[in-house]
This record gives C-alpha cells, sequence and structure tokens, in this order.
C-alpha cells in the first residue's frame, strides 16, 4: 500500500513509523527544505526529532520529497489518489495522511529588538547560539498572545508548558528574575511540581497580562495592573508566548482532497483521526492546537488507522488486554434546589493541579445547566484550564451570563457558611451564595489511581506517549484525565505504538530470600508496580524451639518490570541486587 | 448613591450584555489606559465586573470621569470589548457631568459656538471650588506643563 504523508512534522514521522512496520510505501511530501517542522525549531528539541527520524530515514520504502507543493488531485475510482506535484512528479496514494502542522503568530504590531517572541527566545537562550547578552538581568514573560481572542478563539494549549521550559532552560544558564504574567496557568500533569519549584526557586507569577511595551535602547517598560494599582516596571527582555494557528496551506489540500474544515482552520474530524473523505487522515496539529506528546499519539494513531482501516477500533477495543482504562468518576455538583450558586475552582496542592483541566470543564458544564435554569451563577477562578476547543465552550459559559471572577495571586477566599469573602489590600467583594462548590471537595474523587501524566517524569516521555509498563498501555482517563474526544485517539494511538514496541534486553533484581525481612520498601519504591510482597513459609528459630511461620518476602513480577534499579537503591539491607 | 440599572446600561451602548461579559480578565485595557498615563490607576475590568455583580459605581470614579474615549483599551483587548462605549453609557446614567462642561455645551446650544465669557462665568464656582484649581496637576499636563508628581512604581 502506499501511503502519502503530508507534513514532514514529528507527527507526519510518526505516522510514517507506524506505517513503515506493515511493509507499506510511505512518501513524505515537506514544503520547506527539512523535516522537522516547528519541533525542529525549539533548539532543546531539535536533537530529539533528529535521534527520532534517523531510525527510519535510510528505510528503502521511505521518500522524502523536500520542497513539494501539490498541484493537483485527482481521485480515482477505487479511491486512491493520483497526486502530481508542481515540479510535474507523479504520484500514486491508497491513502493519504494530513500531517500539516501549526503555524504561530507574528505578533508585528509589538515585536521590537528587546520584545521577542518565544521562538526568537529560544534562539537566545540556545548554547549553541554563544554566550548570553550582558544584560540579562530581568526578563518577563507574557502569556496569550494571538490566542484566546476575537479573531482566534482556541487556547493553543501549549503556550504555558512551553513557556514553563524556557524559564527551566534560562535558569539552567543563567539566574535573572523572571516574571510570568498569565491569564490562566494551563499546565498538564506534573507540569504543576514544575511551577510549584520555580514558585520557591524566585520565579513571580502574576495574573495580569498587558500589552503596553515601552522598548528603548537599554530595555523596556511595561505597565501591568496588579494588586488594585497600575504598576511600572523594567525589563530587560520581554517574551511573547505567542499562540499557534492552524497551518494556512491546510485551505489549498482541503480544496484538493476535498475534505471539509471547521470555522477554526483545522480539519473536521468524522471519526477518530479521520476526515470526511475515505482515505484521508489527520494527525498532530492538523486536528486542533496540541503539543509534541499528543502530536505524536495522533501520528502512530493516523498510521495505524490508515493501513489498517477504521475496522481496528472496534476489533481491539475491550480485547486487547495490554490496553489499560479506567471509567472517570461520577461529578454530582448541584441539586438544582439553589437560587445562587458559587463554584471556587482553586486549589492549594500542586498534586490536584493535573485536574483543574478536568473539574474546570466539569464546573462550566453544571454552571451552565443552572444558569440556563435561570439561576445566579458565579465562578471564582484561580486558574480556569479549558484548552484548545474547551476555550469555545468557557467562551459560550461568558456569554451566557455567568460571572467569572478571575482571582489574582494574593487574593484569599474565606467561606463562611453561605458568604464568601474575597480579600486582598484595598479591595473587598462578599458574596451570599445558597451553594458553594469548591474544587479540593472533589479532588478526592480523583486520588490513589496510576495516571499515566503524573507518574511520568520529563525525560521518561519520549517516544512512548501511552506506555505505562511492560505490556500496559494506558488511554483515556488515567492517561491524562480531559475531553472524551481525546479517549479514541489515544486508543489508535496505543495501538500503533505496540506495533513499533520491542522487547529490550532486562537484568531482573534478584532478592536474597534468607536475608529479606519483607518490609516493603521496595515495593513502595517501584514506580511499576513489579514488586509483591509474598508470604511463605518459613522455619524459624527465636530462643527456644523451632517454628514454622509465615513470613513476608519481596518478589519482582518478571513481566512488568523495567530494571531500573529503584528497588535496589532504596533497599535497607541490600536484600535486592542486580547480578 | 445612585443604584444603577445594569440592563439599561447595556441597553445605552447599543451592544448586547454577551458583547461585554466576554470579557478574560486579563487587564490589558488597564495597562493600554490613556487615564493610567495621569498616575491614575483605574481598571476598566472592575467597572464591567462590577457591572455584572450589580454593584454600584460612584459618579466620581476616576474612569468615568476622565475617560477620554480614545479606544486604546478596545485595540489592545483580545476580544475588542469597546469601554467607552459603556462609560458613556455611565456617564448618562450617572449624570457625570461637570458644571463647566456644563456650560460649555450650553453656550453651544445658544449661539452655535464657544462663547468664553459666557462659560467662565457659569462655571466660576466649579473653576474655583472643585475643579480646575483642585486638578491642577492634571490639566497642566494636558497643557503640556509637566509638573513633579508621584509616580507608582513595582
Amino acid at each position: 500500500m502506499n501511503v502519502l504523508i503530508i507534513g514532514g512534522g514529528i507527527s507526519g514521522i510518526s505516522a510514517a513509523k507506524v506505517a513503515l512496520k506493515g511493509n507499506h510505501t510511505v512518501t513524505i511530501l515537506e514544503s520547506s527544505a527539512e523535516p522537522g517542522g516547528l519541533m525542529a525549531r525549539i533548539a532543546n528539541c531539535r536533537v530529539g526529532f533528529k535521534t527520532f527520524f534517523d531510525e527510519i530515514r535510510d528505510n528503502e520504502r521511505l521518500t522524502l520529497i523536500s520542497d513539494a507543493k501539490i498541484a493537483k488531485v485527482d481521485k480515482k475510482e477505487d479511491k486512491t489518489f493520483a497526486v502530481t506535484l508542481e515540479d510535474g512528479r507523479a504520484l500514486a496514494a491508497d491513502k493519504v495522511i494530513i500531517a500539516t502542522g501549526l503555524t504561530p503568530y507574528d505578533p508585528v504590531e509589538y515585536k521590537g529588538k528587546r520584545v521577542l517572541t518565544s521562538l526568537e527566545y529560544d534562539a537566545v537562550i540556545d548554547q549553541r547560539q554563544g554566550e548570553l547578552p550582558a544584560d540579562f538581568n530581568n526578563i518577563g514573560f507574557f502569556l496569550c498572545v494571538g490566542s484566546r481572542s476575537k479573531d482566534y478563539p482556541l487556547c493553543s494549549s501549549v503556550c504555558c508548558s512551553y513557556t514553563l521550559r524556557e524559564v527551566k532552560w534560562t535558569l539552567q544558564r543563567a539566574k535573572p528574575e523572571i516574571t510570568v504574567f498569565y491569564n490562566d496557568l494551563r499546565f498538564f500533569g506534573q507540569e504543576f511540581y514544575m511551577e510549584k519549584a520555580f514558585r520557591d526557586a524566585g520565579v513571580k507569577f502574576v495574573r495580569a497580562n498587558s500589552r503596553y511595551f515601552e522598548e528603548d535602547e537599554k530595555g523596556v517598560t511595561v505597565r501591568y495592573f496588579a494588586g488594585g494599582q497600575l504598576k511600572e516596571e523594567r525589563f530587560n527582555y520581554v517574551v511573547l508566548a505567542i499562540g499557534l494557528r492552524p497551518n494556512p496551506q491546510l485551505a489549498e489540500l482541503s480544496n484538493l482532497f476535498g475534505f471539509s474544515m471547521n470555522e477554526y482552520g483545522f480539519v473536521n474530524e468524522n471519526a477518530p483521526l479521520q476526515t470526511d473523505v475515505e482515505g484521508v487522515y489527520a494527525s498532530g496539529g492538523a486536528l486542533e492546537p496540541m503539543n509534541i506528546k499528543d502530536s505524536i499519539l495522533t501520528g502512530f494513531g493516523a498510521g495505524l488507522v490508515a493501513v489498517k482501516g477504521p475496522e481496528i477500533l472496534a476489533k481491539a477495543e475491550g480485547h486487547d488486554e495490554r490496553l489499560y482504562r479506567e471509567d472517570e468518576p461520577e461529578f454530582v455538583l448541584s441539586d438544582g434546589n439553589t437560587t445562587t450558586c458559587l463554584f471556587y475552582l482553586g486549589t492549594e496542592n500542586p498534586g490536584n493541579g493535573m485536574f483543574y483541566e478536568f473539574v474546570s470543564s466539569k464546573f462550566i458544564e453544571a454552571a451552565r445547566d443552572l444558569r440556563k435554569a435561570g439561576k445566579a451563577v458565579y465562578v471564582l477562578t484561580r486558574n480556569m484550564v479549558t484548552p484548545s476547543y474547551g476555550e469555545i465552550t468557557y467562551e459560550e459559559a461568558r456569554r451566557e451570563g455567568i460571572v467569572f471572577i478571575h482571582l489574582e495571586e494574593d487574593e484569599t477566599v474565606a467561606f463562611d457558611g453561605d458568604r464568601v469573602r474575597i480579600a486582598r489590600e484595598g479591595r473587598e467583594l462578599i458574596f451570599n451564595a445558597d451553594k458553594v462548590i469548591r474544587f479540593d471537595d472533589y479532588a478526592k474523587l480523583l486520588k490513589d489511581r496510576e495516571y499515566l501524566s503524573l507518574y511520568r517524569s520529563e525525560p521518561q516521555l519520549r517516544w512512548s506517549p501511552t506506555k505505562w509498563g511492560r505490556k500496559r498501555y494506558h488511554v483515556g482517563f488515567i492517561r491524562h484525565p480531559r475531553d472524551k474526544r481525546w479517549e479514541k485517539r489515544e486508543f489508535l494511538g496505543a495501538l500503533g505504538e505496540m506495533i513499533l514496541d520491542h522487547e529490550e534486553d532486562r537484568i531482573l533484581p534478584e532478592v536474597n530470600e534468607e536475608r529479606c525481612s519483607g518490609c516493603g520498601s521496595c515495593k513502595d519504591s517501584c514506580p511499576h508496580n513489579a514488586i509483591e510482597i509474598i508470604f511463605e513459609e518459613k522455619t524459624i528459630s527465636v530462643f527456644g524451639p523451632n517454628n514454622s511461620t509465615k513470613v513476608p518476602i519481596a518478589h519482582v513480577k518478571d513481566d512488568t518490570c523495567v530494571s531500573c534499579g529503584l528497588c535496589a537503591s532504596v533497599c535497607p539491607s541490600d536484600v535486592i541486587s542486580f547480578p | 448613591m445612585k443604584n444603577i440599572d445594569q440592563s439599561r446600561i447595556f441597553d445605552l451602548t447599543d451592544y448586547k450584555r454577551q458583547d461585554f461579559s466576554v470579557c478574560l480578565g486579563c487587564k490589558i485595557c488597564a495597562s493600554v489606559c490613556t487615564v493610567n498615563d495621569l498616575s491614575e490607576s483605574t481598571n476598566p475590568q472592575e467597572i464591567l465586573q462590577k457591572l455584572f455583580l450589580g454593584k454600584n459605581i460612584p459618579s466620581d470614579d476616576h474612569l468615568v470621569r476622565y475617560c477620554t474615549g480614545c479606544y486604546r483599551c478596545t485595540g489592545a483587548c483580545p476580544w475588542n470589548i469597546r469601554i467607552p462605549e459603556v462609560i458613556r453609557a455611565l456617564r448618562e446614567e450617572l449624570a457625570t457631568r461637570s458644571p463647566f462642561e456644563k456650560a460649555f455645551k450650553d453656550s453651544v446650544s445658544i449661539w452655535g459656538r464657544v462663547y468664553e465669557p459666557y462659560v467662565i462665568i457659569m462655571a466660576i464656582p466649579f473653576l474655583l471650588k472643585g475643579g480646575y484649581i483642585k486638578h491642577m496637576t492634571r490639566w497642566t499636563e494636558y497643557m503640556g506643563i509637566h509638573l513633579p508628581h508621584k509616580v507608582k512604581r513595582a
């Protein structure tokens, strides 16, 4: 089968990897000179992309056409495509995967020598570009530039995350004072722990935004309104976290192939990862704004569904025991017998942070229901996480008359019966609400599960977006608590990842059963639940006649162990060791 | 203090309530506001929020008094919310009109032009008492004379 992939970014390469595994011929069309797309424009990700791509670069069934532009597409009767490029080359394609990716917004009205976009700033802090500028003492980051606005109402869902990474990379090289100005901090999973760590390290977070940048030779004067008054601050550099918009070339492809697009410029998803034209699939940034991890995931999924057909989903669902999913807990938010309802969307615990996305969508849903019944609804938000299409729902909720009150960093909320008091210096707001619904009341419903996005630390993520342990792949709510539309995509992605997965040689740790006391510290430390404590019959003699009793002894489950060595390192009496 | 009927305010603007309630609360409007150039601390977003919560807005609120209608906030706002229109409606509702403004407009309605002696005579009590003498630092800035004043810095 000939698979044509349009776009040589991370998502297209992921799709190519899956398709190449099944003895298919793959052609990648890249509109620029080099593959890599947006990911390869970030200095720290370029190497990762290269290693990822190098694994298939020399495959003889892969053709990469750079500087390609499609001139004409003919749809044949047997539902295959004859594609003609502008340089006259003709290609035959049985299946087409659209992986055009995202285009960063260009804030021409604000850019300057010291007002940089995130991509420009990334080049400044790149080690390979030499030393940092001499005046590098005060950096300000501004989020939500070119997204969440009238002309592009979607949230780009990655700007907060990459700003956090840029703060990290900056702090690795220098110790400037960093201030992050945000509307909402849309982090996912364990990024909330990173945020906490940076706060402790002295990075300031201010819940206000600004468009007042007065640039001169030595720096940028910025005005912002926080804490009840206007403040003026000088920064050496100002970084605008630019939003990601759909690729403008997607419209041309839509005309050529005949698939439809939605009003925001993304592909209309007919079924998971499929467009409404048979044989044309979509992945990555062609679907919606998403991060690199999800681009790889949808790339795997699109590659799989293109070569195996859409039936694969029904065939594997519920039958493949390697796929692991859990149902989301049921939220009963309000009985509707109230006239004034107040939602408090805020938590002090960074461990609960990863549920902001899930709880935000639930709260908005409940608030809209109450509002439609004619109730007065208030939502106090510390952080409202509604990425990509979630922002549209949030916008509708605002239009419907739900009052959202954005709490600043130093504002406190006190609940006293049905009275709610918001206070900071010079400001006081008091509400009377019949019913107060708080984030933390529901957090306990979400606890004590093995969420992949929480437990995976960053270096481990790499190229396995759904893999939890050996022979276990997390999909749906347990992978990442978010909107339902992702579940089927993750399903396909996990199936694609299984095709690529290969068994690595492992050395299993050994337990010296004579000396093991069964303290369980290895069990607690194991990130993959690969150690179980088994009670064994054992003869012991302590001051008297020999006794036969059951004693706990650690055992290594060889199908889940990944040989990370954590158990050996925590064992208090060196009972576990590697041979 | 007069109670404000929020639905009337939004009717007066010729826009709907939902055109204003899309506000994200980002406070970009406050960062670019011209009134804040005069070392004031006004936040247009707070005016909107007070309206949505049904709170009272004092008629001597700095933004209501000094808004020049420059639409810088609208230009910078991600949702292009037309705040000057709300301010204009609030002025109408709160009858925030200084005697000077009244004299100025009356002069135009009587003679079809500004007749300065009339304006000055009509507005003398205001100019001396609570008006321009009190806010001298401000009107000198309008004239381009920069007297020293306190700038709030972080």
